[in-house]
């Protein structure tokens, strides 16, 4: 088959959504399709520019590609998936959570002029129309098929699929805790560093680049951590799975996160994850007490989790085969065979 | 958001009334809503947005819709059929012009003669004999600059008539079934049919049904509570269809404790009507809160409901006949009774969830106030963008543009 995999383009940013449709891509490729990532710039800002942005999907012809006919196309996120084809499957990353759960939050988009309010609820009536037309509709986690069931009465299977393709192994339960996220305040990295400045034992490393790094590198310096608590930036692959074979455990506490790769990528590495109680889709994966902690957005309680597995090691590396268990059973074999059933 | 809101309230004895009292609290939760105290025509000063309840009863809704004509605002249409009000407005306002120049606006001529042929007395008022083939929503639609509906019946016939501004439906909220005992009014299967006795509602064609179900089931009993439309002679049709005491509880009208009991104790509840006005039922939502099967006309709203919930009769030929296999599916089989009872739970603590409604109508009114506003800005981009690369309007290229626009409801 020929397919396109559709995602928005945030200029000169890349993430989780970007590594999942490239690898999606490649994938595909591997089963003998024909398949290709179709990305259109994105841009969310001021005012009903998040609109007109989005409605660039809608003029896009993906029917056919040179005289061919592309057989199916899989939109991801906002606003990708507004584009049209008999045979749209959505594979939900997200929606525009900033017209959802995010509004009225710090991490909230719209304010409360009529015109914010009204763009607001368009976003939320394009989604309605464009994602009741797909065919067929998955979400990457059960978080995600809640807030859209929530949000438009629309239901979709679950369908998780894997982290990222790395060397995955566990060398030794070290001496250091690692974050691997975007630096921004969603991801709530302030608090591991909060935990540090109250665990003089702690050494964090912080792999990750984005617009909260000032203020992060700013918290480490004024706790006096410049020791403890390395910023390793944007890191190779090698250089990650070698992060991940070496900690001690993995720290992932985004606010309601969609699922979030990282906890299946430290369980390839069996290592534990220490999330929170309002994490969203890690939820689904980490178990207080079995694939890892889970306790609330507090620095103290995150420094006494950490401070716990660090002094029983044995449970650290239990939790983390507990955790690998779980992530093998995550393939693109079988990702695949449900898209595209 | 300050919202001025006409509504009838109780005490008053009506459907808009009672709809209006529970969705309120859930709506105060979410809005400031300044309830517009009956027969004031002006908003309070700062009110953002009117919000006008509309339906077909001129005792209930002349003064909302006066206030409406005054300051346009969301019009919430609980009728698609308005003769009988815009009658009121005007032949009751001994207004005959303005009923002959509104009759010819939606009827041309002929609405004018016939007009003419109401006001002399040649024939019946059109709003007791044909207000369905004159439903006169202009009068409101007019003023409206969004609307508030029940059901894609009402949506669509609102657009046909040329409207133009957005169109929520925003389901009937449910009423919580109440702590209530049961009261059985028979031994077997008891059906229950609620509301106004007369034609309209088919209660000819639900004798007859009921008699033709008791050949075989006469275990059955009808339930009918309401009371009876002048000049239709129940007692004669009774009579004539050999339904005694025995196939039949009759009941007058009954206050709000008794109808929960009455319907809670029935089995089966069937409310039909032909022609609709476009109307929900308060009757049917309430059979959705207990959980009870329904048998329903295939009409309007009516047919939206999903099938699992309710059994669809046509108004054609055959609807007795439909009918009676409707009702004797539902006697014979009580496995059939509870899966559908269950659904219509299911559909109300869903569907009709007044947290739901209430979020709905916040939604409709923000689109209200300020969705031109950003269909402009939109409008204004995309035209922009389509300008510069030479795109000029009235071309091919232009038309799919808006065509585009309109599928994600853009512009």
């Amino acid at each position: 088959m020929r397919i396109a995999v559709c995602r928005p383009q945030v200029p000169f940013a890349y993430g989780g959504a970007e590594i999942f449709t490239d690898r999606l891509a490649v994938e595909l490729r591997a089963r003998g399709h024909e398949a290709d990532v179709v990305s259109v710039p994105y841009k969310w800002y001021p005012g009903a520019r998040v609109l007109t942005q989005a409605f660039l999907w809608r003029m896009l012809d993906l029917e056919e590609a040179d005289g061919q006919r592309v057989d199916l196309v899989v939109a991801t996120k906002f606003p990708s998936y507004l584009v049209r084809h008999p045979e749209k499957r959505v594979w939900l990353v997200h929606q525009f959570r900033q017209a959802y759960e995010l509004d009225g939050t710090s991490l909230g988009q719209f304010g409360d002029s009529p015109e914010d309010r009204a763009t607001r609820r368009k976003v939320q009536a394009i989604d309605r129309v464009a994602l009741g037309e797909a065919s067929r509709l998955f979400a990457i986690s059960q978080n995600v098929a809640n807030r859209l069931e929530a949000s438009t009465g629309l239901t979709a299977e679950v369908l998780p699929h894997p982290p990222q393709a790395l060397d995955y192994r566990c060398e030794n339960y070290g001496d250091f805790v690692l974050s691997v996220n975007r630096l921004d305040r969603a991801k709530r990295i302030d608090l591991l560093i909060e935990a540090a400045a109250r665990d003089g034992s702690l050494e964090i490393v912080i792999a990750g680049e984005g617009p909260d790094r000032q203020r992060l590198e700013q918290l480490a310096t004024d706790h006096g951590l410049n020791g403890r608590v390395r910023f390793a930036g944007r890191v190779p692959d090698e250089e990650l799975a070698d992060l991940y074979a070496r900690c001690l455990a993995v720290y992932y506490a985004p606010v309601d996160e969609d699922y979030g790769m990282v906890p299946l990528e430290a369980f390839l590495s069996e290592k534990p994850v220490l999330t929170t109680t309002d994490a969203g889709g890690p939820l689904e994966v980490v178990s207080d007490g079995s694939t890892g902690l889970v306790v609330t957005p507090d620095a103290g309680e995150i420094a006494r989790a950490l401070g716990w597995l660090n002094e029983h090691r044995d449970e650290a590396a239990s939790f983390g085969r507990a955790g690998k268990a779980i992530a093998r059973e995550v393939t693109w074999d079988r990702a695949i065979a449900r898209l595209l059933a | 958001m300050k919202v001025a809101y006409f509504s009838p309230m109780p005490p008053e004895q009506s459907g808009i009334a009672d709809y209006s009292a529970l969705l309120l609290p859930a709506l105060r939760e979410r809005i400031d809503v300044t309830v517009v105290r009956r027969g004031r025509k002006s908003a309070p000063r700062g009110t953002d947005v009117a919000l006008y309840h509309v339906g077909n009863n001129p005792d209930a809704h002349a003064w909302i819709v006066d206030g409406l004509r005054k300051r346009p605002g969301v019009v919430v249409l609980h009728d698609f059929v308005l003769h009988h009000l815009v009658a009121g407005m005007t032949v009751g306002r001994r207004d005959g012009h303005g009923y002959l120049d509104l009759m010819e606006r939606e009827h041309g001529v002929v609405g004018r003669l016939l007009a003419h042929g109401v006001l002399d007395k040649r024939i019946p008022p059109l709003w007791e004999s044909r207000p369905a083939d004159f439903p006169l929503p202009t009068f409101v639609l007019e003023h409206a600059t969004a609307l508030i509906v029940h059901s894609q019946y009402v949506r669509d016939h609102a657009r046909e008539t040329g409207f133009a501004g957005p169109i929520t439906v925003v389901p009937h909220p449910a009423w919580p079934s109440p702590d209530i005992a049961p009261e059985r009014v028979a031994e077997g299967t008891v059906v229950g049919c609620f509301g106004v006795v007369n034609a309209s509602k088919r209660i000819p064609e639900l004798l007859r049904a009921t008699a033709a179900v008791r050949k075989e089931h006469p275990e059955l009993t009808l339930l009918l509570v309401g009371s009876t439309s002048p000049g239709f002679d129940l007692d004669r049709r009774l009579q004539r269809l050999g339904l005694d005491d025995a196939g039949l509880v009759r009941e007058g009208w009954v206050d709000e404790t008794r109808l929960w009991a009455l319907m809670a104790g029935s089995d089966v509840l069937v409310n039909l009507r032909h022609p609709t006005m476009g109307e929900t039922s308060g009757s049917v939502i309430r059979g959705l809160s207990l959980g009870k099967p329904l048998v329903v006309s295939d009409v309007g709203w009516f047919s939206e409901l999903p099938d699992d919930v309710a059994l669809k009769v046509a108004a054609d030929d055959d609807e007795v006949a439909t009918l009676t296999a409707a009702l004797e599916l539902l006697a014979a089989r009580p496995d059939v009774r509870e899966a559908m009872g269950s659904s219509a739970a299911g559909l109300a603590g869903r569907e009709h969830d007044v947290e739901r409604v209430a979020d709905l109508y916040v939604a409709a009114l923000e689109t209200a106030i300020g969705g031109a506003a950003v269909d402009d800005a939109v409008l204004r981009d995309v035209s922009a963008a389509a300008a510069d690369v030479g795109i000029s309007a009235e071309t091919a290229e232009a038309r799919e543009i808006a065509r585009r626009l309109a599928e994600v409801e853009l512009g």
